[in-house]
């Protein structure tokens, strides 16, 4: 049977500008899903970028390629990633205001 | 599980967790969502963004990787890169906690935890940092009929930058609850209650949640770079009878405990049986530092009846 896990790398938490989530370690995993919550928004045009980036190390980090549209509303969100190695995380920013997310991780392998 | 014969367990072992098979049940500890919104209720101690624990390979720049002790994998607890200064209340994010949440199916004589760990800081920057991770320490939740109780023993490394490594055992000050709290009314603790975060704490180390250990000073093997890491050995064993603390080993030096007791508080509803071991890490400073957990058998005997 394949492993399974979930991990919150986010939690309710408060973003404005550039940032980055907690690094998270996936080597055994085969494939991935992050899903991205924007629980709440400064202002209703407050928009929020994100992208999913690889590390060798955890420390020195890469884009993957693999990115979210522009998200201009609440609500929930993924993307799907394979291939990845030992570590994943997202980078963003939010543009016109912060906004407070959510972010999981979905790991099988 | 078997359990290795590196382990010492008692007669029954309740669980012997290797995390080359997995994360074993060991989660991330989580208040309780239970208000309007899955928010949980206000505290002086943020207890919401903990850092998750992961599966690690031990991995380093220019090392490459670690693996574990006969593996691959170890349960790496990493906190988030942000501290406050060791007497405030601990920042959001300081610390990672992991837990397993058991129950006790026999009336407990004694019980021990033993694991073998290794600890560093990220390297995200140069240098020897040892002295940026403040603490980190393993113990038990428990309650039976009587008693809630926090049994535990940290390892205080460092202080504000400056190195402590020594050893302290769980047990509350004469402080009431509110000063438990930090000095705030109506949190959601009693004295006693998650020494880990609660207690204040004082700048040459003593804390409210906490007691030295009788001769507790130890240096353990850091080694010599934050990029090496060596594979430590801890047990803690309790007996239930006498309710106190026995003894804990850590590599090959035992320290004794007779005579030292946790802290009891009146039983909290719906927890009977409790039983959680624990294991956590704090940061020192602004940096993300890593407790890796190779394996953890937690192991008791029975209270023998009566003739």
């Amino acid at each position: 049977m394949k492993q399974f896990h979930t991990a919150v790398l986010e939690r309710r938490k408060a973003f404005e500008g550039a940032f980055a989530v907690q690094p998270y370690e996936t080597p055994w995993a085969d494939e991935a899903l992050f899903f991205l919550r924007i629980e709440s928004r400064d202002q209703p045009r407050t928009a929020i970028r994100a992208r999913v980036q690889v590390s060798v190390d955890g420390v020195r980090w890469i884009d993957e390629g693999t990115a979210f549209p522009v998200l201009e509303g609440d609500g929930d969100h993924f993307v799907r990633v394979r291939h990845f190695g030992g570590w994943l995380r997202l980078a963003g920013e939010t543009e016109g205001g912060g906004a407070v997310l959510t972010v999981h991780l979905v790991l099988k392998g | 599980m078997p359990v290795s014969s590196r382990f010492r367990p008692l007669d029954h072992v309740l669980t012997s967790d290797d995390f080359d098979r997995g994360m074993c049940g060991w989660t991330d500890l989580t208040p309780n969502f239970t208000l309007p919104g899955f928010n949980a209720r206000q505290s002086i101690v943020d207890k919401t963004q903990w850092g998750p624990p992961m599966l690690s390979s031990a991995t380093f720049s220019y090392v490459g990787t670690h693996g574990s002790m006969e593996g691959t994998y170890s349960l790496k607890l990493a906190t988030r890169p942000v501290a406050s200064v060791y007497e405030a209340p601990p920042a959001p994010g300081c610390m990672s906690i992991a837990l397993k949440r058991l129950s006790q199916h026999f009336p407990l004589k004694e019980l021990q935890l033993e694991c073998w760990y290794a600890y560093t800081p990220e390297q995200d920057r140069t240098g020897l940092n040892e002295k940026d991770i403040r603490s980190f320490g393993f113990g038990f939740d428990l309650q039976d009929a009587r008693s809630r109780a926090f049994w535990g023993v940290r390892y205080l490394n460092s202080v504000n930058g400056a190195m402590q490594q020594r050893w302290q055992y769980m047990k509350a000050a004469g402080v009431s609850d509110a000063e438990w709290a930090y000095g705030t009314e109506g949190d959601w603790c009693k004295k006693g209650v998650d020494p880990q975060w609660y207690g204040r704490r004082y700048p040459d180390g003593r804390a409210d949640g906490f007691h030295d250990v009788p001769c507790g000073a130890q240096q353990l093997c850091y080694n010599e770079s934050d990029d090496k890491i060596n594979w430590l050995y801890f047990r803690l064993l309790l007996d239930f009878e006498k309710q106190e603390y026995v003894e804990f080993q850590s590599g090959a030096r035992t320290f004794d405990l007779r005579g030292c007791s946790p802290t009891f508080v009146d039983p909290y509803a719906r927890i009977e049986g409790l039983l959680n071991p624990l294991i956590w890490i704090e940061t020192d400073t602004d940096r993300r530092v890593f407790l890796f957990v190779d394996s953890v058998v937690v192991s008791a005997t029975a209270v023998q009846p009566s003739a």
